[in-house]
């Protein structure tokens, strides 16, 4: 089996439609029984102390499941995949790159998408079959992500996790459709959560473990999860190169920003949680979210993988604290 | 008659602050040491001292500050953030801001006209801007604090300090000094340093005026005058800015429904 492991969402129709199984590295990453150890072991072999750990634990996971081919996005994601690819071409890992035209052209990513399709051998025909099927699954992801901010009966962290794994459905698409399916019949029989505060998740998803969790133990819900959203391709189209074009997380802030507008409004969020990754260039666009967006933000910065840190825990306290008292 | 305490348990100090009604009847600080409990409790024993009270008057009491989760005898804790609001705008009512520099925290609250904590930002994975920064710096100086505050506020001209991690400033402070740079430029340096990283944070925040310090930061004179030449605004200084986070929380103590 060809195993291609993603550094982070890229067209998977061309991968699936050439039989091959795409695999989301920060999934696997971040699943791994030890992720710091992950982390900790690309420092050894001289990745700096400061830089993302997403990007070690990504280096990592390749190493530890050996995994010889990767599709790497250059552009629409940060740049420090240029030298971790580099790393990982200097011990033998075969890179296809992928970029996605940050001024949204439609010819340069049908372009991209065309390149990325010879390069697996597969045609148009085949793409399109290949999305259709993965639609479908999708559809049941956007029904998780309905059952947990309209009818409440869906937690955040599950939403989160369902609506992550779409980047690569799991490498096993027809196993996920079924989990899908099932999880949907069991939460429709559910209770709805009585959360007093529903509050929106920006931002790439978070590097600790119980940040869901935590909210939840103190009264509030995460109904929102951005970037987890956007990765199951949320705006309907029949067109391939529309959809990648539609998808938000590779292109400008304030493209971004229009989707984070409407979904505020439409999901009744009280306040919003923007999570930044130590050391990545999307911590500067937290002044453009706080300038744009009117309703309380916590900023949490999260740096290695694991628990919530005490300081941390006590902004995310005190900050919902702040929430219940201004009602 | 009806007291109610406040306990503040905060990364350096713990403080107690004992009300009742509108008036203040005790208010004490504790170094708080590896035992936050046992100064929460010893800090306690002395405010009711001092108030002339016994445990039985108190009616109930709020724990607030990073060992809040540490004080057996609270009925009910609050963040920093909440009573920090609290105490300042019953200090100075009609506040819009709150800059609060305590032990190993900075924040900054935005407030609404009613006092409700409107927003906030609080200093993350550094310690920078905060007490404990200041007392690294006044350690490598040879000062104690008093005379930190002192050089600060006769300094003409400040040497720029570039670093901003604790231990790197204090490298950076050691060699000014070996360069022989005088004392009062590399403490006003240090004093505008930090004035700088908190007038970021101020502006992250809904602005509003007055602004008010507190926390144990706020006795110092030579951050007064950094922290209001930074932001060219007038700052309200409490009459005692350690314990309005215990001030706020002995009010909360007695407002809040329960």
């Amino acid at each position: 089996m060809r195993v291609v492991g993603l550094t982070t969402t890229v067209p998977i129709e061309v991968i699936y439609a050439s039989g091959a199984t795409p695999l989301d590295l920060n999934n696997l990453f971040i699943t791994s029984p030890d992720p710091e150890k992950l982390v900790h072991e690309a420092e050894r072999i001289g990745f700096p102390r400061n830089t993302c750990s997403w990007i070690k634990g990504i280096w990592g996971v390749v190493k530890e499941r050996g995994i010889e081919e990767v599709v790497a996005v250059t552009q629409g994601d940060c740049s420090n995949t240029h030298a971790l690819i580099e790393v990982l071409e200097s011990q033998g890992v075969r890179v296809f790159p992928f970029a996605y035209p940050y001024d949204r052209s439609r010819e340069l990513l049908k372009a991209q998408i065309e390149t990325m399709m010879a390069y697996f051998g597969v045609g148009w025909n085949e793409v399109q079959r290949t999305k259709e099927y993965l639609d479908s699954i999708r559809r049941l992801a956007h029904e998780v992500d309905r059952l947990c901010w309209e009818e409440g009966v869906v937690s955040g962290y599950e939403d989160h996790l369902f609506l992550v794994s779409t980047s690569d459905m799991k490498g096993d698409p027809e196993a996920f459709k079924l989990e899908l399916e099932e999880f949907i019949k069991k939460a429709e029989t559910r209770k709805p959560f009585k959360e007093e505060i529903r509050l929106g998740y920006v931002g790439v998803p978070p590097i600790f473990s119980d940040l869901y969790q935590k909210v939840e133990e103190r009264g509030a819900r995460i109904v929102y999860n951005e970037i987890q959203r956007q990765f199951s391709m949320p705006f309907d189209t029949d067109d391939l190169i529309e959809q990648y074009l539609l998808y938000t997380y590779p292109y400008s802030f304030f493209y971004r920003l229009e989707d984070i507008k409407r979904e505020i409004e439409k999901r009744q969020i009280d306040g919003l949680i923007h999570y930044v990754q130590s050391f990545c260039y999307r911590q500067i666009q937290d002044m453009l979210l706080r300038k744009e967006v009117r309703l309380p933000i916590l900023t949490l910065e999260g740096d290695r993988p694991g628990a919530l840190d005490v300081r941390t825990e006590l902004r995310l306290e005190a900050f919902l604290e702040t929430l219940r008292l201004r009602r | 008659m009806a007291l109610y305490a406040g306990i503040d348990v905060g990364s350096r100090t713990t403080k107690v602050v004992i009300v009742e009604g509108e008036k203040v009847l005790s208010s004490e600080i504790l170094l708080t040491g590896s035992d936050p409990r046992g100064a929460s409790w010893r800090c306690f024993q002395r405010a009711l001292e001092v108030a002339g009270a016994k445990f039985g008057d108190v009616k109930r009491v709020i724990s607030t500050g990073y060992g809040r989760k540490r004080v057996p005898f609270a009925h009910r804790e609050f963040t920093e953030i909440t009573c920090h609001a609290r105490g300042a705008s019953f200090c100075f009512p009609g506040v819009r801001m709150v800059i609060d520099m305590g032990g190993q925290d900075a924040k900054v609250i935005a407030l609404e006209d009613r006092g409700g904590v409107l927003d906030f930002v609080m200093n993350d994975k550094c310690a920078a801007g905060t007490g404990r920064f200041l007392e690294v710096m006044a350690q490598a100086m040879d000062l104690d604090l008093e005379e930190m505050a002192t050089e600060a506020l006769r300094a003409r001209e400040a040497v720029p300090i570039s670093s901003m991690c604790t231990v790197f400033a204090e490298s950076e402070v050691i060699s000014l000094i070996a360069e022989g740079i005088p004392r009062e430029k590399i403490v006003w340096g240090l004093h505008l340093a930090i004035a700088r990283r908190i007038s970021s944070m101020v502006k992250r925040v809904p602005q509003g005026e007055p602004i008010a310090f507190t926390g144990g930061v706020a006795k110092n004179r030579g951050m007064i005058r950094a922290l209001q030449e930074v932001l060219g605004k007038k700052l309200l200084i409490p009459p005692d800015p350690q314990t309005v986070g215990a001030l706020g929380a002995a009010l909360l103590a007695q407002e809040i429904d329960w």
